[in-house]
């Protein structure tokens, strides 16, 4: 599937961008903006998954911890520097990005299999070290945040102005992802993704990129730490262990890693389908994993991208483009 | 001295099970390439089994054997019904697992609530030699799982049977193509990783309290171990065993329990890094044309 060259799949993601910011004049009700946050906060570091996962073919089951390290920045930014908000998400972003280089440089020299168990293994690895971390991190309890949010002398603590906050910075990763898909980076990730020893003989730099592209997912984690850490006030290691990490892969694979709409579709189905099925957080767990199973077996190219082939299967007869697995093989 | 004994004691029984996990977890992945991390959960089930049987009056050995035949069933029809489709794409049968992961979490959380469970000691004795006790709880655990896992490696390595899935673990296609059933060996293997999980929840009770999360630790710890071994090296995982077990033993008794955790894990990234085949080699996944 080569990318369009064109604004043309960034438009419906601004589009309905768009019409989500415009979401507060129905006046909804605070629990459903607050879960809406949630899934833009989550969004955000999807976006970064989709780069990693959807350009580069390589899969984090940690990227939990790098939201984490982005939250923990933030918070002990505030706590010991007395930095606000708006400093800690580029400083936050240069943290998880120096994580990711850290987890990544090691971890990109076993290849398939085992860089995902590494991944794994470094995000349960995070979560024990901020548990023991004494006082500093809080230990088990965790850390709170008290600075206040103000853009313009203008409080954004209200939850409708931190909504749009959240809108924005969706926004922004969006385009960013965008911007990384449609350049030549975005081209060389691909030829990695689709055969990596045809792409290092043509004389790419397979183990520098895919640790770039590790890096570039690590500043859209960092960044949506940030958010989270100012919008629950409170953050602990559980927050950023294995079932967060499981949850966000599973949210990017529902989605579909290789579209732009992917990661929003999936951020705010995975967010919202417990409450539209008035389910509680149990039944709501099974169905996940349920979901998960399911997508991969028979929509391996994600949601968005199986409503989209069974579209051109029932009006377009010939537009039958044969769909790739969003998984490659391994292990030959 | 009596301290280093009792500890290095402790982490052989935790090793024991963590060993069990790893065994199935190596022939798994040996075979068919997928890391199935639902082994802890299978474990986990094996765990909830005994409590339900022996909650019920049914003694404990039964109860164990129970565990067994459940989880093998289990490991059976989720084969049969979900990796069998995934096992020209290992890398997708990995994230099938880990939605399993959560399916089996929750449905025993469901049923079971997620407080912690226990079963009463079925041994008792605690001996005391020249300052030393020794739960006997402990040491049958040890011998249990030593006596299964030399059965394991026996057959693995004597029996006609075991030459054919050793074969096919080199070579799945010329293994089929000399007439050896290799599906049929993919769910036979399933099915005995499957039941020995189911044993090793049944023991891993028998020592400690468990909750519907234990099974997430255990198979990390499993995965680290059957690494440090060489994935598909049955002589390296339970060599790993003893060692992650012994070092667990020694850590608790020195005063660093609470990284206890983190050893597994940061074992396993060393020697993920420099000795990527694990310390006793093994193979990077069946291979396929």
């Amino acid at each position: 599937m080569p990318a369009s060259h064109s604004f043309r799949s960034l438009l419906p993601v601004l589009i309905l961008l768009v019409l989500l910011a415009l979401v507060p004049l129905l006046s909804p009700s605070n629990r459903f903006v607050s879960l809406a946050i949630s899934a833009g906060i989550n969004v955000i570091a999807l976006y970064g998954l989709s780069v990693l996962f959807g350009q580069t073919g390589i899969l984090s089951m940690g990227h939990a911890a790098l939201v984490g390290i982005g939250a923990y920045t933030a918070a002990i930014l505030a706590r010991d520097f007395n930095i606000g908000f708006w400093l800690s998400i580029p400083l936050a972003g240069i943290m998880a990005a120096i994580v990711a280089a850290l987890i990544g440089i090691p971890s990109l020299r076993v290849s398939g299999h085992h860089f995902v168990i590494m991944t794994f293994a470094f995000g349960q690895l995070l979560a024990i070290i901020l548990t023991n971390g004494g006082d500093y991190t809080g230990a088990a309890s965790g850390l709170d945040v008290q600075q206040p949010v103000a853009l313009f002398g203008l409080s954004i603590d209200v939850l409708t102005h931190y909504y749009l906050t959240v809108v924005f910075f969706v926004a922004l990763s969006a385009i960013a992802s965008w911007a990384i898909i449609n350049s030549r980076y975005g081209r060389t990730l691909r030829a990695i993704r689709e055969n990596e020893k045809l792409a290092a003989s043509l004389g790419i730099n397979v183990g520098r990129h895919k640790i770039g592209a590790f890096i570039v997912s690590g500043v859209f984690a960092g960044v949506s730490g940030v958010l989270l850490a100012y919008f629950l006030r409170h953050i602990s290691p559980s927050q950023f262990s294995s079932f967060p990490s499981i949850y966000l892969a599973l949210m990017v694979m529902i989605g579909g890693a290789r579209l732009l709409l992917g990661p929003l579709a999936g951020g705010i189905l995975v967010a919202f389908l417990p409450e539209l099925l008035n389910l509680d957080p149990v039944q709501s767990r099974i169905l996940y994993g349920v979901c998960l199973i399911a997508v991969i077996l028979l929509l391996p190219n994600g949601l968005i991208a199986g409503i989209i082939a069974g579209w051109h299967k029932m009006f377009d007869r010939r537009a039958a483009q044969p769909s790739e697995p969003a998984v490659e093989r391994e292990g030959k | 001295m009596d301290i280093l004994l009792q500890q290095i004691l402790n982490g052989l029984s935790i090793a024991s099970v963590i060993t069990l996990i790893a065994v199935g977890v190596t022939l798994i992945f040996g075979l068919t390439g997928i890391i199935n991390f639902a082994h802890g959960e299978f474990l986990m089930v094996g765990s909830i089994v005994t409590w339900l049987a022996v909650a019920n009056g049914i003694s404990f050995w039964l109860a164990i054997l129970l565990a067994m035949i459940v989880v093998a069933v289990m490991g059976f029809a989720l084969e049969r019904g979900l990796f069998r489709f995934t096992l020209e794409r290992p890398t997708n049968g990995f994230i099938v697992s880990l939605g399993l992961i959560i399916v089996l979490q929750h449905i025993v959380i469901f049923f079971w609530n997620a407080n912690q469970k226990s079963i009463p000691r079925p041994l008792n004795t605690i001996w005391e030699m020249g300052g030393v006790r020794i739960a006997s709880v402990r040491v049958m655990v040890i011998f249990i799982t030593a006596a299964v896992v030399a059965m394991t490696f026996v057959a693995v390595t004597r029996s006609r049977y075991g030459r054919a899935l050793r074969a096919s673990v080199e070579d799945r296609d010329t293994a089929a193509l000399m007439g050896i059933p290799v599906r049929r060996y993919i769910t036979g293997v399933f099915v005995l990783g499957s039941a020995l999980a189911g044993l090793g929840g049944g023991l891993l009770i028998a020592l400690f309290p468990i909750t519907p999360f234990t099974g997430g630790t255990m198979v990390m710890k499993g995965f680290a171990v059957a690494l440090m071994g060489g994935l598909g090296n049955l002589t390296g995982a339970v060599v790993a065993g003893l060692i992650l077990g012994i070092v667990e033993g020694l850590s608790a008794g020195y005063g660093f329990s609470e990284w206890t955790d983190a050893y597994s894990f940061g074992l396993m990234i060393l020697v993920l890094l420099f000795r990527p085949n694990g310390l006793f080699g093994g193979t990077s996944g069946p291979k396929m044309a």
